[in-house]
């Protein structure tokens, strides 16, 4: 197992560096510079070009940059926030997001499985189209129309919540944001355990539980909800990660400083440092989470280990 | 399965108030549009995107400046009419020759009780033209004249040899290498704003980023601010050597990037001033609180001379005469902006008569599509050629892609045989390919730095950085090296005069195409009054705005 785990892990790390590489050479590609203001004299801007080592060959800043992230050095942002440290512009703007992913997956979790409980239950009834009408719209629609629409009605017409985040009151200011990236959650979520739990309810076991006895809660949340959760958790790890790393539109939408929008600002500010801070944060969070689940699976599923070492 | 539906039923009634609970809670605080009569009387302010810095010496950005005037003053400002006024100087002496400035500062304090000294503008410009800052704008020191800052810019002189000293306390010495005639208008630009240099050194690289870490010595003072941060909020500065003369409490800025989002926030009372984009500003033209910003950029287009035909001054000239603009701004901005028949836009610069530049200048280059057949026959005839075909570049915004396709359309149907092919691409390629002078025709703007007509006219000398098209007129380059350091540099009504003369020529000559100067629009609550919009420098001033209850 353990051979196994550095064997992923290593793997992991590898891609890590191979996406930073990637970046930096898709950057050197890019037009313009960091320090695009068309009115800067030329001696200008080959002066700071050369005083943040911008000159120097790709290569050359490449390891140089590797080598500052491993003492936890992202560099500076050189335009959007003038010669800040990217780590300070991340501990401000992480956990922002971090939390409003987290509402947004426990939410759309929530109701993804109450929606998708309802429907199995009274399959064929009501509840069932009902939970099919919503899982289309949320997996179909993008966040940013759930967004728009919360924001004029339940933040303007109806003043329930406010419209715009707060620092101030950061719950009850990101209950629409919440509820808006939660839509695509609660549509999948609701999809497959519908699904799930159909197949585990029709089946021969649970005929043959309820037939020794067994029922009520105890059937449904031991013997069916408990089998049906093992396939939405490989949905849901994906989702989780796309969450907490920030939404773009809807950042946007509500004004949240999180790392969403900052990094539609990098990219159209050509703020290297940014771009390649946060597109590692997101790889990173996203490598590491399909790492937990791939040791995860080992464990539960001993042949998926052994299929792979075979490999 | 009864029993099993019935606990289910129990269970997600459980789940359903539990989820409810977890979104609700909190009380609901809005930083009100509307204030009572006891309330603070806050302003509220849509910005659309955040602050880059608020590091006088650093900062680039519209945002910044705006926020940094608020709580920052310089040697001088400018008014809402653009007449220069002193702020912490309180009087100045020129030398005859326009090459020394001696400022006596007035008696201000920054807000932990210093006084305002003179060095702490020496120290800042200092920093601005310092390499080690690495200020993109240490070039709006050589543009003020200061003498060596262009030198110390690129690294070939000591930072001290600066053209600027402390004579004592509350007297600064500033030693220009050329007369510079908007000299005081410039010193509203928050680059030449102080620093205090102990309060600098103890904040170390904390310096301007937080509440703590920022002193002001003008109308507000921060109490919120953080990097990147969606909002900022100031409240009026005790301290501040006018404060009587400030009437409200505070502002606070509010970052909407979402211009919609923006509106409604407008009409929900949340603030005072709203920006409205292009397409919302014709829906809400009508309304009372609709203002109307005319703004210094000027969008034009700009012909590579050196490729074949555009050299000829008789095809430029068809082409400039050839398109509708008065269509362009009616029917496709329809944002306030206007006609440009100019190379020196309107509303930014004011001459030694007191008035506005356009208000005494000629207009040039005005559609007349007759007489652009004329000159393109004449064009065909001097060049041998019959059909022209060119690559225009253009930037990948809405606006600007629309409106070169009606160029486009318009050029091509009144100059048969030339044709024009739209390369778009985004802004940081555009200038790169003009720069490099990989291009033959370019949909291009500028704004301005200063509230001179010399912002825009030495753009076009010949081999200036920004001259793209590499258009050269002996006596327009005469004209503008004196003006900008030769005996006009010391005559301001002559120096007008030749200016004058200057946007002649290259009007003449179709050097650019200039096409429409931009408009913007604010919807601004009527109880708001006192806010001064500029076209330079510094957007938007505060200090004098007064809320009614």
């Amino acid at each position: 197992m353990a051979k196994y785990i550095a064997k992923r892990s290593a793997l992991a790390v590898a891609t890590l560096i191979a996406i930073i590489l990637l970046l930096f050479l898709l950057l050197e590609l890019m037009p313009g510079s960091p320090f695009n203001i068309d009115k800067v004299p030329f001696d200008t801007r080959a002066m700071i070009m050369e005083h943040y080592g911008l000159d120097r060959p790709v290569m050359e800043r490449f390891a140089k940059y590797l080598a500052n992230m491993l003492k936890g050095d992202f560099g500076i942002s050189y335009s959007l926030s003038k010669k800040t440290p990217i780590t300070a512009l991340l501990a401000i703007r992480l956990p922002v997001s971090i939390r409003l992913g987290v509402q947004a997956v426990l939410l759309g979790t929530i109701f993804g499985l109450a929606l998708g409980m309802a429907a199995a239950i009274w399959h064929g009834k009501a509840m069932d189209t009902i939970a099919t009408v919503v899982s289309v719209l949320g997996v179909s629609l993008p966040s940013y129309v759930f967004a728009l629409t919360l924001s004029y009605f339940a933040g303007f017409r109806f003043q329930l919540a406010p419209m715009l985040y707060q620092a101030s009151s950061p719950i009850y200011s990101s209950v629409l944001p919440t509820i808006s990236l939660s839509m695509f959650t609660i549509a999948t979520v609701a999809r497959f355990t519908r699904t799930e739990l159909l197949e585990i309810l029709g089946s021969d076991y649970m005929l043959f539980a309820e037939s020794k006895g067994i029922s009520g809660a105890a059937l449904f949340f031991r013997h069916a909800l408990r089998n049906a959760l093992i396939p939405i958790i490989t949905v849901l790890a994906p989702l989780i990660v796309a969450l907490m790393t920030g939404s773009l539109v809807v950042e946007r939408i509500f004004s949240i400083p999180g790392i969403g929008s900052l990094l539609v600002s990098a990219i159209q500010a050509n703020d290297y440092n940014v771009i390649i801070a946060l597109s590692f944060i997101y790889s990173a969070m996203y490598i590491f989470i399909m790492l937990v689940l791939d040791i995860l699976y080992g464990i539960i599923d001993p042949r998926i280990r052994i299929t792979k070492e075979g490999e | 399965m009864a029993q099993t539906k019935r606990a289910l039923s129990a269970a997600l009634a459980v789940l359903l108030i539990f989820s409810l609970a977890a979104c609700g809670g909190g009380n609901t605080q809005t930083s009100g549009g509307g204030s009572t009569s006891d309330a603070p009387k806050i302003l509220n302010i849509h910005i659309d995107v955040e602050a880059a810095s608020l590091r006088p010496q650093i900062a680039t950005d519209g945002t910044s400046f705006e926020v940094i005037a608020s709580f920052l003053e310089g040697l001088y400002s400018i008014d809402g009419a653009g007449t220069p006024y002193p702020c912490i100087a309180e009087s100045y002496e020129m030398a005859d020759d326009g090459l020394e400035y001696i400022f006596k500062l007035r008696d201000a304090q920054w807000s932990n009780g210093d006084p305002v000294t003179a060095h702490d503008f020496v120290f800042a410009w200092r920093l601005a033209v310092d390499p080690e800052t690495a200020s993109e704008y240490a070039y709006i020191i050589d543009t003020a004249g200061v003498k060596n800052a262009a030198e110390i810019a690129n690294g070939d002189m000591a930072v001290d040899s600066l053209g600027i000293s402390a004579v004592d306390d509350k007297t600064l010495k500033i030693e220009l290498a050329f007369p510079v005639p908007y000299f005081l208008p410039l010193m509203s630009f928050p680059t030449f704003y102080p620093v205090n240099q102990k309060f600098y050194e103890e904040c170390g690289e904390n310096f301007a980023t937080a509440p703590e870490y920022l002193l002001a010595n003008g109308p507000f003072k921060v109490t919120s601010f953080q990097q990147m941060a969606t909002s900022i909020d100031l409240v009026k500065n005790e301290t501040y050597y006018n404060a009587d003369q400030v009437l409200i409490d505070g502002l606070h800025y509010q970052v909407i990037k979402d211009s919609q989002q923006a509106m409604l926030s407008y009409q929900n009372g949340d603030l005072h001033i709203a920006t409205l984009s292009g397409e919302q500003s014709e829906n809400f033209a009508s309304d009372p609180e609709y203002t109307p910003i005319m703004a210094g950029y000027l969008w034009f287009i700009s012909p590579n001379t050196e490729v074949e035909g555009l050299g000829n001054v008789n095809l430029r000239r068809a082409m400039a005469l050839s398109f509708d603009k008065s269509a362009i701004v009616n029917n496709i901005l329809k944002d306030g902006s206007i006609v440009a028949d100019f190379a020196v836009p309107s509303q930014f610069a004011t001459g030694p008569d007191g008035k506005d530049y356009r208000a005494t200048s000629a207009t040039y280059l005005s559609t007349n599509k007759d007489l652009a057949k004329e000159y393109f026959e004449t064009a065909k005839e001097e060049l041998g050629m019959d059909t022209f075909s060119y690559a225009m570049l253009v930037e990948d915004t809405e606006s600007a892609l629309n409106v070169a396709q009606f160029l486009k359309a318009q050029i091509e149907e009144n100059l048969p045989g030339l044709t024009i092919a739209i390369e778009s691409m985004p802004k940081a390629t555009r200038l790169n390919r003009m720069e490099g002078k990989d291009y033959e025709l370019g949909l291009t703007r500028w704004g301005p730095d200063y509230a001179d007509p010399m912002t825009y006219l030495d753009l076009w000398i010949t081999g200036a950085q920004n001259n793209f098209g590499n258009w050269t007129n002996a006596r327009y380059d005469e004209i503008i090296a004196s003006a900008k350091s030769g005996d006009l540099a010391v005559d301001p009504e002559a120096r007008w005069e030749a200016l004058k003369e200057a946007e002649a020529i290259i009007m003449d000559e179709a050097g650019i195409f200039p096409i429409y100067q931009k408009g913007n629009a604010e919807l601004v609550k009527s109880t708001v009054k006192g806010i001064e919009w500029h076209s330079v420098g510094l957007n938007r001033v505060f200090k004098n705005v007064t809320i009614a209850d």
